[in-house]
Protein backbone atom coordinates (compact mmCIF):
# COMPACT_ATOMS: atom_id res chain seq x y z
CA UNK A 1 0.00 0.00 0.00
CA UNK A 2 2.73 2.42 0.97
CA UNK A 3 4.70 1.51 -2.09
CA UNK A 4 1.84 2.23 -4.44
CA UNK A 5 1.08 5.52 -2.74
CA UNK A 6 4.71 6.53 -3.02
CA UNK A 7 4.70 5.46 -6.66
CA UNK A 8 1.70 7.64 -7.43
CA UNK A 9 3.12 10.67 -5.68
CA UNK A 10 6.52 10.04 -7.24
CA UNK A 11 5.10 9.83 -10.74
CA UNK A 12 3.20 13.10 -10.49
CA UNK A 13 6.07 14.85 -8.79
CA UNK A 14 8.37 13.87 -11.63
CA UNK A 15 5.73 14.91 -14.13
CA UNK A 16 5.42 18.37 -12.61
CA UNK A 17 9.13 18.95 -12.27
CA UNK A 18 9.97 17.83 -15.77
CA UNK A 19 7.14 19.91 -17.15
CA UNK A 20 8.39 22.99 -15.39
CA UNK A 21 12.04 22.47 -16.22
CA UNK A 22 11.82 21.25 -19.78
CA UNK A 23 11.31 22.98 -23.07
CA UNK A 24 14.29 25.13 -23.31
CA UNK A 25 15.21 25.85 -26.88
CA UNK A 26 17.29 23.14 -28.39
CA UNK A 27 16.00 19.63 -28.72
CA UNK A 28 19.01 17.71 -27.56
CA UNK A 29 19.23 16.55 -23.96
CA UNK A 30 22.37 18.03 -22.54
CA UNK A 31 24.71 16.09 -20.31
CA UNK A 32 23.34 17.91 -17.33
CA UNK A 33 19.80 16.90 -18.22
CA UNK A 34 20.91 13.29 -18.01
CA UNK A 35 22.41 13.88 -14.59
CA UNK A 36 19.14 15.43 -13.46
CA UNK A 37 17.19 12.43 -14.73
CA UNK A 38 19.48 10.14 -12.78
CA UNK A 39 19.28 12.17 -9.61
CA UNK A 40 15.55 12.73 -9.55
CA UNK A 41 14.71 9.27 -10.79
CA UNK A 42 17.01 7.64 -8.30
CA UNK A 43 15.65 9.54 -5.35
CA UNK A 44 12.08 8.70 -6.21
CA UNK A 45 12.96 5.04 -6.71
CA UNK A 46 14.51 4.71 -3.28
CA UNK A 47 11.54 6.35 -1.69
CA UNK A 48 9.03 4.23 -3.60
CA UNK A 49 10.64 0.93 -2.73
CA UNK A 50 11.33 1.75 0.89
CA UNK A 51 12.76 -1.10 2.90
CA UNK A 52 10.94 -3.79 0.95
CA UNK A 53 13.22 -4.78 -1.88
CA UNK A 54 11.50 -8.00 -2.81
CA UNK A 55 10.78 -8.81 -6.43
CA UNK A 56 7.08 -8.77 -5.57
CA UNK A 57 7.15 -5.24 -4.26
CA UNK A 58 9.25 -3.81 -7.06
CA UNK A 59 7.17 -5.54 -9.71
CA UNK A 60 4.00 -4.10 -8.21
CA UNK A 61 5.59 -0.67 -8.12
CA UNK A 62 6.50 -0.93 -11.81
CA UNK A 63 2.97 -2.04 -12.65
CA UNK A 64 1.54 0.86 -10.65
CA UNK A 65 3.69 3.41 -12.50
CA UNK A 66 2.88 1.87 -15.85
CA UNK A 67 -0.85 1.98 -15.10
CA UNK A 68 -0.52 5.60 -14.07
CA UNK A 69 1.24 6.50 -17.28
CA UNK A 70 -1.44 4.74 -19.25
CA UNK A 71 -4.13 6.60 -17.35
CA UNK A 72 -2.55 10.00 -18.01
CA UNK A 73 -2.11 9.13 -21.70
CA UNK A 74 -5.77 8.25 -21.87
CA UNK A 75 -6.70 11.48 -20.10
CA UNK A 76 -4.56 13.45 -22.53
CA UNK A 77 -6.24 11.84 -25.50
CA UNK A 78 -9.71 12.53 -24.15
CA UNK A 79 -9.18 16.13 -23.13
CA UNK A 80 -7.06 18.55 -25.18
CA UNK A 81 -6.97 20.78 -22.13
CA UNK A 82 -5.18 18.17 -20.08
CA UNK A 83 -2.90 17.57 -23.01
CA UNK A 84 -2.05 21.25 -23.07
CA UNK A 85 -1.38 21.30 -19.34
CA UNK A 86 0.78 18.20 -19.35
CA UNK A 87 2.61 18.58 -22.65
CA UNK A 88 2.27 22.20 -23.54
CA UNK A 89 1.22 23.60 -26.90
CA UNK A 90 3.25 24.76 -29.86
CA UNK A 91 3.88 28.51 -29.73
CA UNK A 92 4.42 30.98 -32.55
CA UNK A 93 7.62 32.96 -32.19
CA UNK A 94 7.67 34.64 -35.57
CA UNK A 95 4.48 35.46 -37.40
CA UNK A 96 4.60 36.94 -40.88
CA UNK A 97 8.15 37.98 -40.27
CA UNK A 98 7.25 39.69 -36.98
CA UNK A 99 8.83 38.62 -33.74
CA UNK A 100 6.32 37.83 -30.99
CA UNK A 101 8.06 39.53 -28.10
CA UNK A 102 5.71 38.23 -25.46
CA UNK A 103 6.40 34.63 -26.35
CA UNK A 104 10.11 35.23 -26.73
CA UNK A 105 10.32 36.79 -23.30
CA UNK A 106 8.05 34.20 -21.69
CA UNK A 107 9.99 31.24 -23.06
CA UNK A 108 13.32 32.98 -22.50
CA UNK A 109 14.44 32.58 -26.05
CA UNK A 110 17.51 34.35 -27.31
CA UNK A 111 18.00 35.41 -30.93
CA UNK A 112 20.87 32.92 -31.13
CA UNK A 113 18.48 30.00 -30.54
CA UNK A 114 16.32 31.02 -33.47
CA UNK A 115 19.32 31.69 -35.65
CA UNK A 116 20.60 28.18 -34.96
CA UNK A 117 17.25 26.71 -35.92
CA UNK A 118 17.20 28.83 -39.05
CA UNK A 119 20.62 27.57 -40.05
CA UNK A 120 19.49 23.95 -39.81
CA UNK A 121 16.63 24.87 -42.12
CA UNK A 122 19.14 26.34 -44.53
CA UNK A 123 17.85 29.85 -44.05
CA UNK A 124 20.66 32.35 -43.82
CA UNK A 125 18.91 35.63 -43.22
CA UNK A 126 16.50 36.28 -40.42
CA UNK A 127 14.40 38.45 -42.69
CA UNK A 128 13.69 35.40 -44.82
CA UNK A 129 11.72 33.72 -42.08
CA UNK A 130 7.99 33.82 -42.48
CA UNK A 131 6.93 31.70 -39.54
CA UNK A 132 8.83 30.17 -36.66
CA UNK A 133 7.11 27.80 -34.25
CA UNK A 134 8.44 26.63 -30.89
CA UNK A 135 7.32 23.02 -30.70
CA UNK A 136 6.36 21.23 -27.51
CA UNK A 137 9.62 19.37 -27.30
CA UNK A 138 11.74 22.51 -27.71
CA UNK A 139 12.46 22.21 -31.39
CA UNK A 140 11.94 25.30 -33.51
CA UNK A 141 10.29 24.83 -36.89
CA UNK A 142 11.23 27.42 -39.48
CA UNK A 143 9.10 28.32 -42.47
CA UNK A 144 10.95 30.59 -44.88
CA UNK A 145 9.18 33.15 -47.02
CA UNK A 146 7.90 31.76 -50.29
CA UNK A 147 9.88 34.21 -52.34
CA UNK A 148 13.14 33.69 -50.46
CA UNK B 1 21.46 -19.70 -3.82
CA UNK B 2 22.97 -18.64 -7.11
CA UNK B 3 20.15 -19.91 -9.33
CA UNK B 4 17.74 -17.59 -7.54
CA UNK B 5 19.76 -14.52 -8.35
CA UNK B 6 20.02 -15.47 -12.00
CA UNK B 7 16.30 -16.19 -12.08
CA UNK B 8 15.58 -12.74 -10.70
CA UNK B 9 17.83 -11.17 -13.32
CA UNK B 10 16.10 -13.03 -16.16
CA UNK B 11 12.68 -12.19 -14.81
CA UNK B 12 13.63 -8.55 -14.29
CA UNK B 13 14.94 -8.20 -17.82
CA UNK B 14 11.98 -9.88 -19.49
CA UNK B 15 9.52 -8.02 -17.32
CA UNK B 16 11.11 -4.70 -18.22
CA UNK B 17 11.06 -5.58 -21.92
CA UNK B 18 7.36 -6.31 -21.59
CA UNK B 19 6.64 -3.10 -19.70
CA UNK B 20 8.51 -0.88 -22.09
CA UNK B 21 6.75 -2.51 -25.01
CA UNK B 22 3.35 -2.22 -23.43
CA UNK B 23 3.64 1.29 -22.01
CA UNK B 24 4.50 2.67 -25.41
CA UNK B 25 5.66 6.13 -26.18
CA UNK B 26 4.41 9.33 -27.69
CA UNK B 27 5.15 9.66 -31.38
CA UNK B 28 8.18 11.73 -32.11
CA UNK B 29 11.76 11.60 -33.18
CA UNK B 30 13.19 11.49 -29.71
CA UNK B 31 12.11 10.47 -26.29
CA UNK B 32 10.61 13.39 -24.47
CA UNK B 33 12.40 14.36 -21.25
CA UNK B 34 9.58 12.88 -19.23
CA UNK B 35 9.84 9.60 -21.08
CA UNK B 36 13.52 9.47 -20.19
CA UNK B 37 12.65 9.94 -16.56
CA UNK B 38 9.87 7.39 -16.78
CA UNK B 39 12.09 4.74 -18.32
CA UNK B 40 14.68 5.39 -15.69
CA UNK B 41 12.02 5.14 -12.99
CA UNK B 42 10.75 1.81 -14.32
CA UNK B 43 14.25 0.45 -14.85
CA UNK B 44 15.39 1.52 -11.42
CA UNK B 45 12.42 -0.07 -9.69
CA UNK B 46 13.03 -3.30 -11.58
CA UNK B 47 16.71 -3.39 -10.70
CA UNK B 48 15.96 -2.83 -7.03
CA UNK B 49 13.83 -5.94 -7.07
CA UNK B 50 16.50 -7.83 -8.97
CA UNK B 51 19.30 -6.97 -6.62
CA UNK B 52 17.37 -6.96 -3.36
CA UNK B 53 19.86 -6.99 -0.56
CA UNK B 54 22.55 -8.92 -2.40
CA UNK B 55 24.94 -6.14 -3.08
CA UNK B 56 28.11 -8.16 -3.42
CA UNK B 57 30.32 -7.59 -6.45
CA UNK B 58 29.90 -11.25 -7.34
CA UNK B 59 26.17 -10.87 -7.48
CA UNK B 60 26.46 -7.71 -9.52
CA UNK B 61 28.70 -9.35 -12.10
CA UNK B 62 26.51 -12.41 -12.21
CA UNK B 63 23.34 -10.42 -12.81
CA UNK B 64 24.92 -8.07 -15.32
CA UNK B 65 26.17 -11.03 -17.31
CA UNK B 66 22.75 -12.65 -17.14
CA UNK B 67 21.09 -9.51 -18.48
CA UNK B 68 23.70 -9.24 -21.23
CA UNK B 69 23.13 -12.85 -22.27
CA UNK B 70 19.37 -12.37 -22.25
CA UNK B 71 19.71 -9.25 -24.33
CA UNK B 72 21.93 -10.96 -26.85
CA UNK B 73 19.58 -13.92 -26.95
CA UNK B 74 16.61 -11.70 -27.61
CA UNK B 75 18.47 -9.83 -30.32
CA UNK B 76 19.41 -13.11 -31.98
CA UNK B 77 15.84 -14.40 -31.76
CA UNK B 78 14.58 -11.17 -33.24
CA UNK B 79 16.94 -11.49 -36.13
CA UNK B 80 15.97 -15.06 -36.85
CA UNK B 81 12.24 -14.84 -36.53
CA UNK B 82 9.98 -12.26 -38.15
CA UNK B 83 7.31 -13.19 -35.68
CA UNK B 84 9.50 -12.39 -32.72
CA UNK B 85 10.51 -9.15 -34.39
CA UNK B 86 6.87 -8.16 -34.72
CA UNK B 87 6.19 -9.04 -31.12
CA UNK B 88 9.15 -7.07 -29.85
CA UNK B 89 9.04 -4.05 -32.09
CA UNK B 90 5.55 -3.82 -33.41
CA UNK B 91 4.70 -3.08 -37.00
CA UNK B 92 4.44 0.15 -38.97
CA UNK B 93 0.91 1.46 -39.14
CA UNK B 94 -0.68 3.73 -41.67
CA UNK B 95 -2.29 6.80 -40.17
CA UNK B 96 -3.28 8.86 -43.16
CA UNK B 97 -3.74 7.72 -46.70
CA UNK B 98 -5.42 9.24 -49.74
CA UNK B 99 -6.68 12.09 -47.60
CA UNK B 100 -8.40 9.69 -45.19
CA UNK B 101 -7.49 9.18 -41.53
CA UNK B 102 -7.35 5.67 -40.19
CA UNK B 103 -9.51 6.51 -37.21
CA UNK B 104 -9.27 3.09 -35.61
CA UNK B 105 -5.50 3.17 -35.61
CA UNK B 106 -5.43 6.75 -34.38
CA UNK B 107 -7.72 5.90 -31.48
CA UNK B 108 -5.83 2.80 -30.39
CA UNK B 109 -2.46 4.47 -30.61
CA UNK B 110 -3.76 7.64 -28.99
CA UNK B 111 -2.46 9.91 -31.71
CA UNK B 112 -4.00 13.21 -32.60
CA UNK B 113 -3.87 15.03 -35.86
CA UNK B 114 -1.68 17.52 -34.00
CA UNK B 115 1.01 14.91 -33.68
CA UNK B 116 1.00 14.21 -37.39
CA UNK B 117 1.05 17.93 -38.14
CA UNK B 118 3.98 18.30 -35.74
CA UNK B 119 5.99 15.92 -37.85
CA UNK B 120 4.80 17.49 -41.07
CA UNK B 121 5.98 20.91 -39.95
CA UNK B 122 9.35 19.39 -39.28
CA UNK B 123 9.56 18.56 -42.95
CA UNK B 124 8.45 22.00 -43.99
CA UNK B 125 4.87 21.10 -44.85
CA UNK B 126 2.35 23.72 -43.96
CA UNK B 127 -0.85 21.76 -43.67
CA UNK B 128 -2.41 18.35 -43.82
CA UNK B 129 -3.50 18.54 -47.42
CA UNK B 130 0.10 18.41 -48.54
CA UNK B 131 0.56 14.95 -47.06
CA UNK B 132 0.22 11.88 -49.22
CA UNK B 133 0.81 9.20 -46.63
CA UNK B 134 1.60 9.27 -42.93
CA UNK B 135 3.03 6.16 -41.34
CA UNK B 136 3.59 5.51 -37.66
CA UNK B 137 6.82 3.58 -37.44
CA UNK B 138 7.28 0.84 -34.90
CA UNK B 139 9.74 2.92 -32.94
CA UNK B 140 7.33 5.78 -32.62
CA UNK B 141 8.38 8.24 -35.27
CA UNK B 142 5.82 9.39 -37.79
CA UNK B 143 7.06 9.32 -41.37
CA UNK B 144 5.45 11.78 -43.72
CA UNK B 145 5.43 11.24 -47.43
CA UNK B 146 4.47 14.53 -49.03
CA UNK B 147 2.44 14.93 -52.15
CA UNK B 148 4.87 15.33 -54.96
CA UNK B 149 5.09 18.65 -56.69
CA UNK B 150 4.18 17.97 -60.29
CA UNK B 151 7.54 17.57 -61.94
CA UNK B 152 7.18 14.30 -63.77
CA UNK B 153 7.15 12.02 -60.76
CA UNK B 154 6.99 8.31 -61.38
CA UNK B 155 5.60 7.00 -58.11
CA UNK C 1 33.89 -24.78 -52.50
CA UNK C 2 30.61 -23.23 -53.50
CA UNK C 3 30.17 -19.66 -52.38
CA UNK C 4 26.85 -18.71 -50.96
CA UNK C 5 25.20 -15.89 -52.82
CA UNK C 6 25.76 -12.67 -50.93
CA UNK C 7 23.01 -10.84 -52.72
CA UNK C 8 19.36 -11.35 -53.36
CA UNK C 9 17.05 -9.33 -55.48
CA UNK C 10 14.79 -6.73 -53.88
CA UNK C 11 11.62 -8.02 -55.40
CA UNK C 12 8.69 -7.40 -53.15
CA UNK C 13 10.38 -8.22 -49.87
CA UNK C 14 8.68 -5.41 -47.96
CA UNK C 15 4.93 -5.72 -48.46
CA UNK C 16 3.35 -2.74 -50.11
CA UNK C 17 0.24 -0.90 -49.20
CA UNK C 18 -0.88 1.06 -52.21
CA UNK C 19 2.32 2.50 -53.58
CA UNK C 20 4.24 2.75 -50.37
CA UNK C 21 6.39 -0.13 -49.14
CA UNK C 22 5.30 -0.06 -45.53
CA UNK C 23 5.14 -3.61 -44.26
CA UNK C 24 1.98 -2.96 -42.30
CA UNK C 25 0.31 -5.99 -40.79
CA UNK C 26 -3.07 -4.96 -39.51
CA UNK C 27 -4.07 -8.49 -38.63
CA UNK C 28 -1.15 -8.80 -36.24
CA UNK C 29 -1.79 -5.36 -34.86
CA UNK C 30 -5.42 -6.11 -34.09
CA UNK C 31 -4.43 -9.16 -32.14
CA UNK C 32 -1.76 -7.13 -30.40
CA UNK C 33 -4.36 -4.57 -29.33
CA UNK C 34 -6.43 -7.39 -27.90
CA UNK C 35 -3.39 -8.63 -26.01
CA UNK C 36 -2.76 -5.14 -24.68
CA UNK C 37 -6.28 -4.87 -23.31
CA UNK C 38 -5.95 -8.25 -21.65
CA UNK C 39 -2.64 -7.47 -20.07
CA UNK C 40 -3.66 -4.11 -18.69
CA UNK C 41 -6.66 -5.77 -17.05
CA UNK C 42 -4.30 -8.38 -15.67
CA UNK C 43 -2.00 -5.70 -14.30
CA UNK C 44 -4.92 -3.97 -12.64
CA UNK C 45 -5.92 -7.25 -10.99
CA UNK C 46 -2.37 -7.87 -9.82
CA UNK C 47 -2.25 -4.42 -8.27
CA UNK C 48 -5.60 -5.00 -6.59
CA UNK C 49 -4.38 -8.30 -5.19
CA UNK C 50 -1.27 -6.56 -3.92
CA UNK C 51 -3.31 -3.87 -2.20
CA UNK C 52 -5.50 -6.49 -0.55
CA UNK C 53 -2.44 -8.23 0.78
CA UNK C 54 -2.44 -11.37 -1.34
CA UNK C 55 1.29 -10.95 -1.85
CA UNK C 56 2.08 -10.13 1.73
CA UNK C 57 2.04 -6.91 3.66
CA UNK C 58 -1.67 -6.43 3.70
CA UNK C 59 -5.01 -7.34 5.12
CA UNK C 60 -5.33 -10.81 3.56
CA UNK C 61 -1.92 -11.85 4.80
CA UNK C 62 -2.57 -11.25 8.47
CA UNK C 63 -3.36 -14.33 10.52
CA UNK C 64 -4.14 -15.07 14.15
CA UNK C 65 -3.94 -18.37 15.97
CA UNK C 66 -4.68 -19.31 19.54
CA UNK C 67 -3.64 -22.60 21.05
CA UNK C 68 -6.29 -24.92 22.46
CA UNK C 69 -5.06 -24.46 26.02
CA UNK C 70 -5.61 -20.73 25.77
CA UNK C 71 -2.06 -19.85 26.74
CA UNK C 72 -1.08 -17.67 23.86
CA UNK C 73 -2.45 -15.92 20.77
CA UNK C 74 -0.10 -15.63 17.86
CA UNK C 75 -0.28 -12.79 15.30
CA UNK C 76 1.66 -13.60 12.22
CA UNK C 77 1.60 -13.11 8.45
CA UNK C 78 0.75 -16.16 6.43
CA UNK C 79 2.27 -14.61 3.33
CA UNK C 80 5.56 -12.81 3.56
CA UNK C 81 8.08 -11.34 1.21
CA UNK C 82 11.69 -12.39 0.93
CA UNK C 83 14.29 -10.11 2.52
CA UNK C 84 11.57 -7.95 3.96
CA UNK C 85 11.20 -7.46 7.70
CA UNK C 86 7.98 -8.44 9.44
CA UNK C 87 6.92 -8.80 13.03
CA UNK C 88 5.42 -11.83 14.73
CA UNK C 89 3.63 -11.06 17.98
CA UNK C 90 2.82 -13.35 20.89
CA UNK C 91 -0.02 -12.30 23.18
CA UNK C 92 0.33 -14.30 26.37
CA UNK C 93 -2.67 -15.19 28.50
CA UNK C 94 -2.71 -15.74 32.30
CA UNK C 95 -2.47 -19.52 31.87
CA UNK C 96 1.01 -19.11 30.44
CA UNK C 97 2.67 -17.75 33.53
CA UNK C 98 4.44 -20.18 35.86
CA UNK C 99 6.46 -18.92 38.77
CA UNK C 100 6.51 -15.47 37.32
CA UNK C 101 8.01 -16.74 34.11
CA UNK C 102 6.81 -17.61 30.63
CA UNK C 103 8.68 -20.30 28.73
CA UNK C 104 8.24 -20.16 24.98
CA UNK C 105 9.48 -22.77 22.54
CA UNK C 106 10.02 -21.81 18.90
CA UNK C 107 11.01 -24.35 16.27
CA UNK C 108 14.23 -23.84 14.39
CA UNK C 109 12.45 -23.00 11.15
CA UNK C 110 11.67 -19.69 12.70
CA UNK C 111 15.35 -19.05 13.17
CA UNK C 112 16.72 -20.60 10.02
CA UNK C 113 14.36 -20.24 7.11
CA UNK C 114 12.21 -17.45 8.45
CA UNK C 115 15.25 -15.58 9.67
CA UNK C 116 14.44 -14.42 13.17
CA UNK C 117 16.42 -11.24 13.70
CA UNK C 118 15.73 -10.21 17.21
CA UNK C 119 13.34 -11.04 19.96
CA UNK C 120 11.97 -8.49 22.35
CA UNK C 121 11.87 -8.26 25.24
CA UNK C 122 15.26 -9.80 25.95
CA UNK C 123 14.70 -13.33 27.21
CA UNK C 124 16.18 -14.33 30.56
CA UNK C 125 17.51 -17.58 29.22
CA UNK C 126 17.57 -19.31 25.88
CA UNK C 127 18.20 -23.02 25.65
CA UNK C 128 18.67 -25.10 22.52
CA UNK C 129 17.02 -28.43 22.08
CA UNK C 130 14.21 -30.34 20.49
CA UNK C 131 14.91 -28.75 17.06
CA UNK C 132 14.26 -25.31 18.39
CA UNK C 133 14.98 -22.84 21.14
CA UNK C 134 13.28 -22.43 24.48
CA UNK C 135 13.14 -18.87 25.75
CA UNK C 136 12.18 -17.78 29.24
CA UNK C 137 10.81 -14.34 29.93
CA UNK C 138 10.20 -12.75 33.28
CA UNK C 139 6.67 -11.44 33.61
CA UNK C 140 4.55 -9.85 36.28
CA UNK C 141 1.03 -9.52 34.91
CA UNK C 142 -0.75 -10.16 31.70
CA UNK C 143 -1.39 -8.98 29.11
CA UNK C 144 2.23 -9.69 28.22
CA UNK C 145 3.55 -9.58 24.67
CA UNK C 146 6.72 -10.67 22.98
CA UNK C 147 7.77 -9.91 19.44
CA UNK C 148 10.09 -11.62 17.02
CA UNK C 149 11.30 -9.72 14.00
CA UNK C 150 11.53 -11.97 10.95
CA UNK C 151 13.32 -11.56 7.66
CA UNK C 152 12.84 -14.62 5.47
CA UNK C 153 15.58 -15.36 2.96
CA UNK C 154 14.19 -17.83 0.50
CA UNK C 155 10.82 -18.07 -1.20
CA UNK C 156 8.59 -21.07 -0.69
CA UNK C 157 6.40 -22.56 2.00
CA UNK C 158 7.84 -22.76 5.51
CA UNK C 159 6.27 -24.49 8.49
CA UNK C 160 6.97 -23.67 12.07
CA UNK C 161 5.76 -24.46 15.52
CA UNK C 162 5.57 -22.50 18.73
CA UNK C 163 4.52 -23.68 22.13
CA UNK C 164 4.27 -22.23 25.58
CA UNK C 165 5.39 -24.67 28.30
CA UNK C 166 2.22 -26.01 29.77
CA UNK C 167 0.14 -25.20 26.73
CA UNK C 168 -0.55 -26.78 23.38
CA UNK C 169 1.55 -26.25 20.28
CA UNK C 170 0.59 -24.03 17.40
CA UNK C 171 1.63 -25.28 13.98
CA UNK C 172 1.43 -22.83 11.17
CA UNK C 173 3.00 -22.12 7.86
CA UNK C 174 4.18 -19.07 6.06
CA UNK C 175 4.44 -18.79 2.33
CA UNK C 176 7.31 -16.56 1.28
CA UNK C 177 7.06 -14.85 -2.08
CA UNK C 178 10.26 -13.75 -3.83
Amino acid sequence: MATILHAVVGYFLLLIIVRVLARRAGSQMTLFDFVLVFLMGGIIILSTVGNDRSVTNCTCAVIAVALLHRATSWAKSKSPRIGAILDGTPLTIIKNGEWQQEVLRGMKLRPEDIEAAARSANVTRMQDIDYAILERNGRISIFPREDA
Amino acid sequence: MAPLTILRAVFGYLFLVLMVRVVGRRPGKQLTPFEFVLIFYLGGLTLTGMVGKEVSLTNAICQILTVAVCHYGLAWLRFRSARVAKLLDGVPLILLEHGQWRTNTLAHMRIQDDDVMDMARDQGLKDLTRIKTAVLESYGEISIIPLEKEKGSDG
Amino acid sequence: MAEQSATSSIGDSVPKVGEVAVGEDLEFQRRWWQFERAIWTFFLLVLLADLLGLFGRGWLAKAKRTDSAQTVTLDYERIERASTPSIMTFHFKPAAIRNGRIALYVSEDLIKSLGAQRISPQPLTSAMGDNGILYTFPVTTTPATAEIELEPSFPGPHHFRVQVSGGQSIDASVFVVP
